[in-house]
């Protein structure tokens, strides 16, 4: 597998990763994930204004398999959605962390950020999950 | 998200295993054989078999060989199907049944002689059937035998099927009608090959010894067709309507039920097991019936969804996906009888929420 993880991202353990830019955070799901899943058909998004709490279900992906819950790595208010994966859930697949955005989360709670994963430590725990 | 990273990989290997396993193949258990699911990608191998042709390692399959002088009253005693129209070097597919008419699997046997039959059962149902094949047997002057575990079963399948696999074999397949089959050699080993597939393209589903396995896999791929797994497999079946056991049909299920009027034959003057049931429910329809589903609304509808109209429950999905080919979610559901005419809207209910479904004209996509 030559999957890349970018460092200048955070990631939740369960396969969200996290831009931080003020105290927005824009989320998508790992190269890792995406290749989990296979091919990605179809993104259910959450509504613009939803405020949820971190580890609520936020959406969910289905893959030619199999339907998955995306999780929210932060508390916080959605404030965009990225309506390109509507017509385009290949984006995931292809580009995760580009084109395959998939939400904007205005964090209520920054004290969470600290507790996200970096990329040493993201890195690790797929490690544990394949062996 | 949460993903299966674990599979049970204590299964039975096909004689392809390791090769699945070289091309990068994800590995998965399916009806206790260790199977690919896919290579790189459904949606690319779906769309090369649609469009050019795909190599299936279907070696999970079970293969039986009848023979003897009753074989043919046999069939017939247990087959759905009427052998009177099978002729030598043809196949035929057809459904055994219990005597309530439900379905114990479905199958497709080849005529080589009137004596001797090559029988592929589905790799769930082996054991199963090879003990009510033998159950049945006691009147007939019929042996029975499994050789599933000493041959390799490929498909061949696709439009570029016929041009890609004429190099490597010593006889005109161009003029093998559907359903028909030679023995002859491919790749210089011999070979039973069939013209019959499960993908809704031309194609062919080739078995040989085991031993033969990996060079007549690589010489197929070597054509330029590409490998294809189960995930493929079964998308290109749900598109071509094609029933897959343990959804469509299973034992309670009848094949009147799964739209296959088609295959139970009258057989006038001949007994089969199933009979009285499956002629009543011919002419007198059932109570509810297969029908083709397209979703209207966004998502994707899997098996045992169930089926809602004004808030009664009227059905459920037996399989369900997105299409590669029509780019559009497809299922395909039983539903009572008086909501299964074309265009009959209604609504699948998808974790907590109701989503519309409309039924359509099957197959969803057939180029045979």
């Amino acid at each position: 597998m030559d999957l890349k993880f970018p460092a200048d991202l955070k990631y939740a353990p369960t396969h969200e990763w996290v831009r931080m830019g003020g105290d927005i955070a824009t989320v998508g799901i790992s190269d890792y994930a995406q290749h989990k899943l296979g091919d990605i058909v179809y993104v259910e998004l959450p509504e613009i204004g939803a405020v949820l709490e971190k580890g609520s279900v936020a959406g969910e992906i289905e893959s030619v398999k199999a339907v998955s819950e995306l999780f929210m790595p932060l508390t916080g208010e959605i404030v965009e959605t990225n309506g390109n994966i509507a017509d385009n859930p290949a984006f995931l697949n292809s580009s995760p962390y580009g084109e395959g955005w998939i939400m904007k989360i205005k964090v209520s709670n920054p004290d969470e950020i600290k507790n996200l994963l970096s990329v040493e430590k993201y890195q690790e725990l797929i490690e544990k999950e394949e062996d | 998200m949460e993903f299966i990273t674990k599979e049970d990989l204590n299964g039975t290997k096909t004689p392809l295993y390791e090769t699945h396993v070289k091309l990068g193949a994800r590995m998965v258990n399916f009806a206790g054989w260790l199977m690919p699911v896919q290579y790189e990608s459904i949606l690319k191998e779906h769309e090369t078999v649609r469009t050019l042709a795909g190599v299936f390692d279907i070696s999970h399959m079970g293969e039986f060989i009848f023979e003897g002088p009753d074989v043919i009253p046999f069939l017939q005693y247990l087959m759905v199907n009427d052998l009177k129209l099978l002729e030598k070097s043809k196949g035929q597919y057809s459904c055994m049944c219990y005597e309530n008419g439900t379905v114990i699997d479905d199958l497709v046997y080849y005529e080589e002689s009137p004596e001797r039959f090559r029988m592929i059962v589905n790799a769930s149902n082996i054991e199963k059937d090879f003990q009510w094949i033998n159950e049945q047997i006691e009147n007939f002057q019929v042996k029975v035998k499994d050789v599933s575990k000493e041959r390799c079963r490929l498909a061949f399948q696709g439009p570029k099927s016929d041009e890609l696999i004429a190099p490597l074999v010593d006889t005109d397949l161009s003029t093998l009608n559907r359903f028909y089959f030679v023995f002859c050699n491919l790749c210089d080993v011999p070979a039973f090959i069939a013209r019959t597939g499960y993908t809704g393209e031309r194609g062919f589903e080739i078995s040989f010894k085991n031993k033969y396995a990996v060079t007549i896999w690589n010489a197929l791929l070597k054509t330029g067709a590409g490998a294809a797994g189960l995930g493929a497999r079964d998308s290109l079946r749900l598109e071509a309507c094609y029933c897959l056991y343990g959804h469509e049909l299973n034992n309670t299920i009848t094949p009147i039920e799964a739209g296959l009027n088609w295959l139970v034959k009258p057989k006038e003057g001949i007994d089969f097991i199933g009979k009285e049931v499956l002629i009543r429910q011919k002419k007198e329809g059932t109570s509810r019936v297969l029908v083709g589903l397209n979703l209207l609304d966004r998502g994707i509808i899997r098996e045992n969804y169930k089926l809602f109209k004004n808030g009664v429950e009227i059905g459920y999905l037996t399989s369900g996906g997105f299409s590669p080919t029509l780019k559009k979610t497809i299922g395909l559901a039983l539903v009572e009888t008086k909501y299964s005419s074309i265009g009959t809207e209604f609504d699948v209910e998808i974790r907590n929420k109701l989503l519309k479904a409309k039924v359509v004209p099957t197959p969803f996509y057939r180029n045979i």
